[in-house]
Parts: structure tokens; C-alpha cells; sequence
């Protein structure tokens, strides 16, 4: 695959960053493009996001292919749902008529996975509950998971007395947790109390080494769907 | 003691009362007045009443309002420069295309084809999508009712249980993501969804939207909680909702009928998206 990255400074204003995109929109050889977020507080992201040609949206988030992906039509999926799609439906956890709890609402995991999982499609057609900060008791919902996604951001948040026997774990989370034991000063971390509920869960995946992975492959999917899409245009 | 009733009319008349108070201080500002378009294909006698309401309301209201009636044979191609048409016309602010369309016409490509400026019906890929972030949109006009209604009973959602019955375009998908923005919790299930009585035992709000009559029963629904009957099925010559009415409201705080519920609101909701557009477009 070719792929060029295009580093622009911290201070470039939105125009340049508009531009950029223009380009690379405009660009034969570029099927995907992917703007890394977040960006700094004076760009908006809904202008530069809805800016990339959403046929190059590999990222899937442009306002279209997210309504797409709400009305279960065809478009690139959002990576990281994707990816945690992919994790359950290839170790034998299909979602289908299984009650899904996602903890987290982002616009880029916990919305977009909530929309992909409730369709009715293959590998998808779960009940899904999505719960957040806002809920008085997120463990009443968690317990009641045949699959629970952890995407808070927060450390530890899922503790193995808010986990059933036998429940698929996902953990989208990645954190940075102070550890002198390291010589970069952290360690990474999920949002699951990973050991004791790896005890009690039927399947989990680990951080790092679960959802991470399934992210940037996904992206690379996405670019290969694109390019077979253009080609056909 | 039996459930308050939430009152389609009254609902809708608070938000017609606020359209009109809008559309008379813009125009004493500017002299100038939205206008709204209805496409109807074809004669289909539920629509063609349909769009004869709207276009009564619209009219009662102050709005500029036209409708568009194509014959049924309309090719894809003219019915979409008609579309086209009504994108470039400058006294119409929003528009929508009735449903359904005559099976040969594409509607998919139909409705894409609106400009999502002008697309008051909220059904447009790109307005759809804006609800996953806090970008303006449009919001489909049924779900935006459903909004309207728990709005008006006065109590919180933050942090309280929804479950929404029925993933449809209109109905459970959007407001599935306006009540998340609202600091609820929101399941989402469907009528064949094992377990569904449970689900909604735990429910505070419960949208019932799965057109299955008397599919909710009173003991599905939590002591206390907002019952919204989206269900509107035609038995014999009388409406029936998805909700056991008459078991649920001895339960329920709050309760809507069927009809009398969600139904009048909905053109309502079409004005006031109207009424969205056309500010935009003036930048006010």
C-alpha cells in the first residue's frame, strides 16, 4: 500500500488544514485519507471532518457516512467499533439476539459501535444499551451484559463484582498509568480491572493487544474498500 | 392513581404557538416569510390526507407553502429535477418528498438527492449523521415529537433508564442518540428481543415503537415511568397502539394515547424544521 503522512505544525491555521485536505482529496494515488485527532482547540473537527471526500473517509466519520451507518446502508465503518465487531463475530461471540453493554458514549467508539451492533445485519442484531458517566449505577447495567464494552478512558472503572459469570469483555480503553517501574515513567492500562475480571469473564481481551491492533487494521480495510470503490467510479 | 396524559394536540399547540411568535418577529424584522414545499407522487388517498394537513397547517401558521403533485408514472429522472428544482428555489426553505413512492422510483437516491439544508424531514444521510456529534441538524420529525412529549411532562431524563422498542430510520435509531446527548441511559431493542418484558420492567422512559399492538403490558411497564406509544396500527376502523392503554396508565407517571398521542404532533414538528431552515438560511 502507499501511504504519505503529512505533518502539519501545531499553529497551522484551518485554512491550511482545509487545503491540505483539498489536496489530498483531489490526489489519484490517495484512496484513504485519515486526519489524526484531536486537533488543536482553534481548528474545528466538523468543518475538517465533513471537508474529506467521504468516498476517502476511511476513518468513517464523515456526517454522511455516519448517517449511512445509522440507516444500515453501505459505508466504511468507523475503525474501532469495527474492529470490536470483527473481535466478537471471529472468536465465536456473534452479537446476534446477545444483550450488548456498551459503557461510554465518544463519538468515535461508544455511539458508533452502539449504531453498528443495533442494525438488523449479519454480525450485528445484538440489544444494545449504551450507558456513561450520567448513569447513577452503571454496574446494575453491566451486570446484566452478554458482552460488555468498556470505552470510558478511565482506569480500572470495570471491577470484576460489576462483571456476571461468563460474559464476553471487551476493553476498548487506553490509559496512561503512572509507573516508576518503566522507564518511560507509565504503563498502559485498560478500563477493566483486567486480572480479576479475566477470572470470571468468558472471553476478554487485553490491554495492550486486544482492540488496538483490530484499529489500525480495520483502517487499512476501510482504505482497500475505498480503493476498489474509486476504481469502479 | 391513574397515569397524566401527554396530549398530542396540547404539545403540539405549545410548539405551533411558538412558530407563530418566531415567524411574526422575523417578519417585522425583515418582511420575510418561510416557505415550505410538499413532492407527492401519485394518489395514494393516506397521503394525499396527509399532505392536504400539512399544507392547511402551514398555511394557518404564516408559512409561504406549496405542494408539488407528480403523477404516479413520474420517471427517476424528472421526479429529481423537480427536486432539484425546489434545491435551487429561493422562496422555499425546506421541503420533503411524502412516502412511500411508486415502487419504480429509487428512494434512496430520492431523498439523497434533497439539499440537507432543506431537508426538514431529517431523513438525509448528513443530518442523520450529525446526531452522533452536537453539529445542527435536522431531526426526524417523529422522533423530534417523541422529544417534544417527554419535554413536556417536566421530569429529568439525566441519568435515567430509556428503552426505545423498534430500531426504525425515523423513530429508534434517531432518538436513541438525542436522549444519549440528553444524559440518558438508552437500550435499544426490537419486538423480537428475548427477554423484551424484562427490559422494559427497568425502563423510566419506554418508547414503544414496534407496531405491534398490545405487544407492552402493564406489568412490563415500571411503577412510575413515561410511557410513549409510538405504535399506530389500523384495526377494523379504530387506531391501536403497542401499548395496553388501559392496564399500562394504571401504572405509568405519564402516558400517551393512541390516538390522540404522537400523531399530531409530527406535522407540527415539519414546521418547526421549516422554521430551522429558513433562520439558517437568514442567519438569525
Amino acid at each position: 500500500m502507499y501511504e504519505e503522512t503529512i505533518r502539519l505544525p501545531a499553529d497551522a491555521t484551518e485554512e491550511e488544514v482545509l487545503k491540505t485536505v483539498d489536496g489530498l482529496n483531489k490526489d489519484p494515488k490517495i484512496s484513504g485519507i485519515l486526519v489524526q485527532l484531536p486537533l488543536p482547540d482553534h481548528i474545528s473537527v466538523d468543518r475538517v471532518i465533513g471537508y474529506i471526500s467521504p468516498e476517502k473517509d476511511v476513518d468513517g466519520f464523515h456526517p454522511v457516512n455516519l448517517g449511512k451507518l445509522l440507516r444500515g446502508e453501505p459505508c466504511p465503518l468507523p475503525c474501532t467499533p469495527h474492529g470490536v465487531k470483527q473481535l466478537l463475530v471471529r472468536s465465536g461471540n456473534d452479537p446476534a439476539g446477545k444483550h450488548v453493554v456498551v459503557c461510554g458514549r465518544s463519538n468515535i467508539v461508544g455511539k458508533p459501535l452502539a449504531a453498528i451492533l443495533m442494525q438488523k445485519a449479519e454480525g450485528a442484531n445484538a440489544v444494545v444499551t449504551v450507558v456513561h458517566t450520567g448513569a447513577k449505577d452503571i454496574s446494575y447495567y453491566t451486570k446484566q451484559a452478554d458482552i460488555l464494552v468498556a470505552a470510558m478512558g478511565r482506569p480500572n472503572a470495570i471491577t470484576a463484582d460489576m462483571v456476571n459469570e461468563g460474559t464476553v469483555v471487551i476493553d476498548v480503553g487506553v490509559n496512561r498509568v503512572p509507573d516508576s517501574s518503566k522507564k518511560s515513567g507509565f504503563r498502559l492500562a485498560g478500563d477493566v480491572d483486567y486480572e480479576p475480571v479475566a477470572e470470571k469473564a468468558s472471553y476478554i481481551t487485553p490491554v495492550p493487544g486486544g482492540v488496538g491492533p483490530m484499529t489500525v487494521t480495520m483502517l487499512l480495510y476501510n482504505t482497500v474498500e475505498a480503493a476498489i470503490w474509486l476504481n469502479q467510479g | 392513581m391513574p397515569a397524566n396524559l401527554i396530549k398530542g394536540d396540547e404539545v403540539a399547540e405549545s410548539v405551533r404557538t411558538e412558530i407563530v411568535k418566531e415567524l411574526g418577529r422575523i417578519y417585522d424584522e425583515t418582511g420575510l416569510v418561510p416557505g415550505l414545499a410538499v413532492v407527492l407522487v401519485g394518489q395514494n388517498p393516506a397521503s394525499l390526507s396527509y399532505v392536504i394537513n400539512k399544507e392547511k397547517q402551514s398555511k394557518k401558521l404564516g408559512f409561504y407553502s406549496e405542494v408539488r403533485r407528480l403523477p404516479e408514472d413520474i420517471s427517476q429522472d424528472d421526479l429529481l429535477e423537480v427536486i432539484e428544482e425546489l434545491n435551487e428555489d429561493e422562496k422555499i426553505h425546506g421541503f420533503m418528498v411524502q412516502l412511500p413512492l411508486p415502487e419504480h422510483l429509487d428512494e434512496r437516491a430520492i431523498l439523497t438527492a434533497i439539499d440537507p439544508e432543506k431537508d426538514i424531514d431529517g431523513t438525509h444521510p448528513i443530518n442523520m449523521g450529525k446526531l452522533f456529534s452536537d453539529e445542527k441538524g435536522f431531526i426526524a420529525c417523529t422522533a423530534h415529537s417523541i422529544l417534544h412529549m417527554i419535554e413536556h411532562t417536566k421530569q429529568p431524563v439525566y441519568g435515567k433508564s430509556a428503552v426505545l422498542i423498534g430500531r426504525s430510520n425515523i423513530v429508534g435509531k434517531p432518538l436513541a442518540l438525542i436522549l444519549l446527548r440528553r444524559n440518558a441511559s438508552v437500550t435499544l431493542c426490537h419486538s423480537k428481543t428475548v427477554g423484551l418484558a424484562d427490559i422494559c420492567r427497568e425502563a423510566d422512559i419506554l418508547v414503544a415503537a414496534a407496531g405491534s399492538t398490545g405487544l407492552v403490558k402493564g406489568d412490563w411497564v415500571k411503577p412510575g415511568a413515561i410511557v410513549i406509544d409510538v405504535g399506530v396500527t389500523q384495526v377494523g376502523d379504530r387506531l391501536v397502539g403497542d401499548v395496553d392503554f388501559d392496564q399500562a396508565k394504571e401504572v405509568a407517571s405519564w402516558i400517551s394515547p393512541v390516538p390522540g398521542g404522537v400523531g399530531p404532533i409530527t406535522i407540527t414538528m415539519l414546521m418547526w424544521n421549516a422554521l430551522e431552515a429558513f433562520k439558517y438560511k437568514l442567519e438569525i
